[in-house]
């Protein structure tokens, strides 16, 4: 084959030129759409994972609420959750003071301060220090009151401590009357409730 | 569609026309060399336009030459052929030269077969009708040469072959040495042919011209194949047989036909199809047509190759385009399941959320608070099995007056224990510090015994006797009742004991 005719083959040139035009176009457009819809697949598939996420969490959610609720419902129910409740506290004091027979005590209560972050476990957890003095005829009138406290206690406590002793050498033996002293440190929790609801 | 063309056959009298392609044809009839003839053959041409058309010229007028020529190629190939050709044919138009073979000796020169129409007239006709209608004109070629690819096709064993052609009651004599074209001849219908015998004399006098000439070899046997549609050499088969120089085979319409694949009636009733079929297909070798003749056909394969071009890129762009479409379809049909699923798996949350209480925690703070109530109340301090072990160690000391005992419990309760201080006082304390440390350390040893007591020391001693210390005191008589009170500490851990 020589030389190419370029002047009988104008119109062939011009439909070689033609097809590489419309081949060009087609593929950039098909290739645009491809990619738009590439995009917009990406998009839906991080929303359906998105939705997918807020499934899971929302049944791991339901599975924490019904395990969960009725004991907290107790909880606030007994004043652990929300405001604390001292006057509670000091007629539960009371009353078991009053069941265990003793002669009387004296309390006194501390302003709430935050407690440790490591057992709060980021929540709102306050602590009120109550510290006890009162007298006994003898050691077991302690555990019994600590016994009848726990059964009233409106909230939750814990002792932290108790300081037994006595209150002098008397120099004649009288009945009923109260030989030794006990001081107990007692800490009353309660979560502060925060208005968060459900996700 | 690609193969599709006209081959032509060329006479002085007439010219056939056959439209081929590959697995078909058809004989579009002979026109004679008059005005209707070559009016009715531009019609034809005009009805398949585009297509290229290859001229098999049958004529008495040709001539061969084998010559033996330096290899040389390209350019100087052309120059020298074109020489050559002059030199052989002087002003002959239609020329060619097919270089069949090499030598294996000497300068390794080439062989090459020259061949000429040396009287075309009679072809100028049918060629300006040709040139008139564009068509492009590929090759002009002898008879001869179709016949070689007929002979090829029928697969002779000798080396050297005459094939006797009969054709139009003209008797073609073809020479082929190793299947190549060595040299033809056409006895034409003036010569009383018709008789077998005088059929068996030319092949005889073929063969000793071609002896005579160095053609072929003095020794050499020559094959002919008798090939005769109206069966007129069926006799000079057995004249021939009786020369030992010849073996003979008669080629009948059966066995052509199922070389080249043509029904036998076609190939009966058009019997000149049989070389134009044969070369069809096939690479011209030998082409006469000046390079004037062949310019359409130049045009023509550019602008086909152009068109194939331009036809490739389309296809391969709309296979691009619909690859990309039917891969964007795809992903469009993902991305609206994905939605439906989207929709659903929110539809099941809010079903979920629904059934959520109205709380003023998060379920997660929820648990945790939970949680931490059952951790702040878990494992209180046993106040009862403190005292009573404590109370086991005092009771085997009963000369230790308890004057107070404190302990503390952690919140959260830790594995190290609760740790307990104790003080006390020895009774009947006569001043005698030595026997109140034994007495001491007794009332020590004797709390270690309890299991649940641990880390049992002494905290403060009823006296310093530490030489970095200072030391007072006085000393009591024997028989003193009340003496000082001989005070003491004792920090000890209580933790539970494992049972």
């Amino acid at each position: 084959m020589t030389r190419p005719p370029f002047a009988v083959l104008k119109l062939s040139l011009i439909l070689v030129l033609a097809a590489l035009l419309l081949a060009g176009i087609g593929t950039l457009w098909s290739r645009g759409k491809a990619l738009d819809t590439q995009a917009a697949l990406l998009q839906q598939q991080a929303a359906l994972n998105a939705a997918q996420q807020k499934l899971d969490r929302s049944r791991q959610q339901q599975h924490l609420i019904d395990t969960n609720l009725a004991d907290y419902q107790a909880l606030t129910a007994r004043g652990f959750v929300g405001a604390e409740d001292r006057l509670a506290w000091i007629e539960a004091v009371q009353l078991a003071n009053r069941e265990v027979g003793l002669a009387g005590l004296e309390y006194r209560l501390t302003p709430r301060a935050a407690s440790d972050p490591t057992l709060a476990q980021d929540l709102p957890l306050g602590q009120t220090a109550m510290t006890l003095t009162l007298p006994l005829l003898v050691e077991t009138d302690l555990l019994n009151f600590l016994v009848a406290l726990k059964a009233r206690a409106p909230g939750l406590y814990r002792v932290q401590g108790c300081r037994l002793s006595r209150l002098g050498v008397p120099s004649f033996e009288a009945v009923n009357q109260p030989r030794l002293q006990a001081e107990c440190e007692l800490l009353w929790f309660t979560v502060a409730q925060t208005r968060a609801g459900t996700s | 569609m690609f193969d599709h063309r006209l081959i032509l056959l060329a006479t002085p009298r007439q010219i056939g026309v056959l439209d081929w392609r590959p697995g078909h044809m058809h004989w579009l009839g002979e026109f004679s060399a008059s005005e209707a003839g070559l009016a009715a053959f531009r019609q034809v041409l005009l009805n398949h336009a585009q297509l290229p058309v290859l001229l098999v010229a049958d004529t008495v007028d040709e001539d061969y030459r084998s010559e033996i020529l330096p290899h040389v190629q390209g350019h100087a190939r052309s120059e020298l052929l074109a020489r050559k050709l002059k030199q052989v044919f002087r002003n002959a138009r239609f020329t060619g030269a097919w270089r069949q073979a090499r030598e294996t000796t000497g300068r390794r020169d080439d062989r090459y077969l020259l061949a000429s129409l040396t009287d075309a007239d009679w072809l100028t006709p049918w060629i300006s009708v040709l040139h008139r209608e564009r068509v492009p004109l590929y090759g002009i070629t002898p008879l001869a040469l179709a016949c070689q690819h007929l002979l090829s096709k029928l697969r002779p064993q000798a080396p050297h072959t005459l094939l006797a052609f009969r054709l139009n009651n003209r008797l073609r004599l073809s020479y082929y040495h190793n299947g190549h074209l060595r040299f033809s001849r056409l006895i034409s219908t003036d010569t009383p042919t018709q008789l077998p015998g005088n059929a068996a004399d030319e092949i005889a006098k073929t063969q000793l011209y071609l002896a005579g000439q160095r053609i072929l070899p003095r020794e050499a046997r020559l094959h002919v194949l008798l090939l005769d549609p109206s069966g007129q050499l069926d006799s000079a088969q057995a004249q021939l047989n009786t020369d030992p120089a010849f073996s003979t085979r008669l080629i009948d319409l059966q066995s052509l036909g199922r070389a080249l694949h043509i029904p036998d009636a076609f190939l009966a009733a058009t019997p000149e199809i049989a070389p134009l079929a044969a070369i069809a297909g096939e690479t011209v070798q030998l082409n006469l047509a000046p390079p004037e003749l062949l310019q359409r056909h130049t045009e023509f394969l550019w602008r086909r190759g152009l068109h194939a071009i331009a036809g490739t890129i389309a296809l391969v762009g709309l296979g691009i385009t619909a690859a990309y479409w039917l891969h964007a379809q795809d992903l469009i049909d993902q991305t609206l399941q994905m939605a439906q699923q989207q929709q659903q798996l929110d539809a099941r949350y809010q079903a979920i959320a629904q059934t959520f209480p109205v709380q003023a925690a998060t379920p997660e703070q929820l648990a945790q608070t939970v949680s931490l109530a059952r951790h702040l109340v878990s494992q209180p301090a046993d106040t009862a099995a403190l005292l009573a072990a404590v109370s086991q160690a005092l009771s085997a000391e009963p000369d230790i007056h308890l004057e107070s005992l404190a302990w503390r419990d952690g919140a959260p309760p830790t594995a190290d224990g609760m740790p307990i201080k104790l003080d006390a006082a020895l009774t009947s304390f006569d001043g005698n510090y030595r026997a109140a440390m034994q007495r001491i350390e007794r009332l020590m040893e004797t709390l270690r015994a309890v299991p649940s007591l641990h880390d049992v020391r002494l905290l403060t001693s009823p006296v310093n006797a530490e030489s970095s210390s200072t030391l007072t005191g006085k000393t009591l008589n024997a028989g003193a009742s009340n003496g000082p009170a001989a005070r003491f500490s004792i920090e000890l851990v209580y933790r539970e004991a494992i049972p």
